[in-house]
């Protein structure tokens, strides 16, 4: 055995901790930047007339929506059809919390709670199933939770139900400080993501994303992931449909469960680009400018829609974002990690 | 003292197909333990059962007298024991350095500066410090095996568990695996390597184990376990062995 000799060497454990930076250009850009955008969002309604502000509203709704379902499909592979279940149910939210006395405005977060808290033990039925299995799933939860609500005359049946305890606003303040919560709805779901991707999670999606056996190899624990992620996108979505009920002032289950929703998320991230920050911001922003020159041609905005997204699904399969970020080899919101001193050439997709 | 891993009685069917059959031994704590027999001999179905992708069918899996038969491989990760893969599984979007900061922050350190020492360390063993800001999905093929092994590496393992890790290099390649393992092994980590390369094997294990047909037909000191009369049988035309033995 003295061909076994053991050779010296360090310990593995106690090396002194290597330089380790995030992103290749400073990060004060990004804070800068997008400081700067949400600040002028934030003056919009001393800038343009309140049916320009209710565009918006809607804008950052969906926003927040399609962002919870990049999340989901894009970084942990749940492809989910069924986000509108939680839309309603914070809708719903709203309305029970402001029949039993809350301010409805006030009572948004609590609203978007709720719809988390029903997500979890929802999230031990339908991660049994995988894929095409699991996005159906999805959708029977949404079309129970639809007829459930429904078959509760308290809460109006199928006809719906007001939202109580707005009155005492004057429309001019109400239009603002609607618009100003949903900009921050917007805002949160979009640095909550940013955050989650950034942090030890974040690295364990793409992990998954890439090999899921590697991923459990390397000791992470996979379910737990998807979990997390899953309740954070029924909050997010909780908190539009919450908006949604304050904005329009009524709920009806046809509407806020409608699988439309699903559809609005799936396209502004699929043409957007999907597994990317960015993505989502720019299918909105696509998906709103038609929505705006074209909704009075009828038929004809149906068949431009489905017309862009064939295109994007056929020559730039990632999305616009992925498209232009391939080329420009840029991305607005790093999560990368690059080990100093050792020659950066890579760069997280 | 409990063996650090120890199976009892294991049994493990593909459908018809026993792949192990009431396999059962133990892997002392820092032992250097190689495996080796034909294709299909249930080898990499054992690491699945010791690793936890796989099930065991019947028997026991226990890690230092603990049971972790019915704990997943991630679990089982957490507690101790590491596993690299026949054909590597690199995280190909993400850099080496992620892929092993991954490993790091989930199966060995979770606190931040702790973890970027941890991946570092791995890094620098497995000879990977020049490529830590490559996309792993540029790797050759030494390469990935180097990033496989420091990835098992990384998660702080009490037994490593090696998949033909030096199948497919060349010659001076096989070496510096071999480097590797010792170093590994130096530390005080089990390590228990399935290889097809001999030479590898018995410069670096103090014992042997033959499988055949999904049971144990050899086991000691690795000459003595390669001249044996059973094993010489299953190996009947396989000159690699012989030629290291003699």
């Amino acid at each position: 055995m003295t061909a076994l000799a053991p050779p010296k060497v360090p310990d593995l454990a106690p090396a002194p901790a290597p330089e380790v930076r995030r992103s290749s250009y400073p990060s004060a850009w990004l804070a800068g930047g997008s400081l700067g955008a949400v600040v002028l969002l934030a003056l919009m309604p001393e800038i343009i007339s309140q049916g320009g502000l209710v565009v918006l509203l809607n804008f950052f709704i969906l926003l927040t929506m399609a962002t919870m379902w990049n999340l989901l499909a894009g970084y942990a592979g749940m492809v989910s059809i069924g986000q509108q279940a939680f839309v309603g149910l914070g809708g719903y939210s709203v309305v029970v919390l402001a029949v039993n006395g809350l301010n409805p405005l006030a009572s948004i977060p609590l609203a978007a709670v709720i719809p988390a808290l029903v997500a979890l033990p929802i999230s031990y039925l339908v991660f049994r199933l995988r894929g095409g299995y699991f996005a159906i799933a999805t959708w029977v939860v949404a079309d129970t939770a639809e007829l459930v609500i429904s078959s509760v005359t308290a809460l109006g049946g199928g006809t719906g139900h007001p939202v109580p305890g707005l009155g005492s606003l004057s429309p001019r303040t109400f239009g603002d400080v609607t618009y100003w919560l949903s900009l921050g709805v917007a805002v949160l779901a979009l640095a909550v993501t940013y955050g989650l991707l950034r942090s030890r999670l974040g690295l364990v999606l793409a992990a998954v994303r890439d090999d899921e056996v590697g991923a459990r190899s390397a000791g992470a624990r996979v379910m737990q992931a998807r979990r997390i992620v899953f309740v954070v996108a029924a909050l997010g979505c909780g908190a539009a449909g919450a908006l949604l009920a304050v904005s329009q002032l009524q709920v009806q289950p046809g509407s806020i469960f409608s699988v439309q929703w699903a559809a609005e998320m799936i396209f502004v991230t699929m043409i957007g680009g999907m597994g990317t920050i960015e993505g989502p911001i720019l299918g909105t922003v696509l998906f709103f400018v038609l929505q705006q020159n074209l909704a009075s041609q009828g038929a004809w905005y149906l068949v431009i829609l489905g017309s862009v997204a064939v295109v994007v699904a056929i020559w730039a399969p990632k999305g616009i974002w992925g498209f232009v970020s391939s080329r420009l080899k840029f991305q607005l919101f790093p999560v990368g990690y690059l080990l100093g001193g050792r020659g950066s050439t890579g760069r997280r997709r | 003292m409990a063996p650090l891993l120890e199976l009892n009685h294991v049994t493990k069917r593909f459908g018809q197909v026993v792949v192990a059959r009431d396999v059962s031994f133990t892997i002392e704590d820092g032992a250097a333990v190689g495996i080796v027999g034909p294709n299909g001999a249930g080898k990499t179905t054992l690491f699945g059962v010791m690793s936890g992708d796989l099930r065991a069918d019947s028997g026991q899996v226990r890690l230092a007298g603990r049971d972790v038969t019915r704990l997943d491989a991630a679990e089982r990760t957490r507690l101790g024991i590491g596993r690299t893969y026949q054909v590597p599984r690199p995280f190909s979007g993400m850099t080496v350095f992620e892929n092993l900061l991954v490993a790091a922050q989930q199966g060995g350190e979770r606190r931040g500066a702790a973890s970027h020492s941890l991946a570092a360390s791995a890094l620098e063993r497995a000879r990977l410090s020049e490529r830590a800001n490559l996309r792993a999905g540029q790797l050759g093929l030494l390469d990935r095996k180097r990033l496989e092994l420091a990835r098992a590496l990384a998660t702080r393992p009490r037994v490593l568990l090696l998949d033909e890790v030096a199948g497919g290099l060349t010659e001076p390649e096989v070496r510096e695996v071999v480097g590797i393992v010792r170093e590994t092994l130096a530390e005080g980590v089990a390590v228990v390597w399935i290889e097809h390369v001999v030479r590898a094997l018995l410069a670096s294990v103090e014992r042997l184990m033959c499988l055949a047909d999904g049971a144990v037909i050899g086991d000691g000191e690795p000459r003595e376990v390669l001249s044996s009369a059973a094993v010489r049988e299953v190996y009947l035309g396989s000159e690699a062995a012989f030629e290291a033995a003699s």
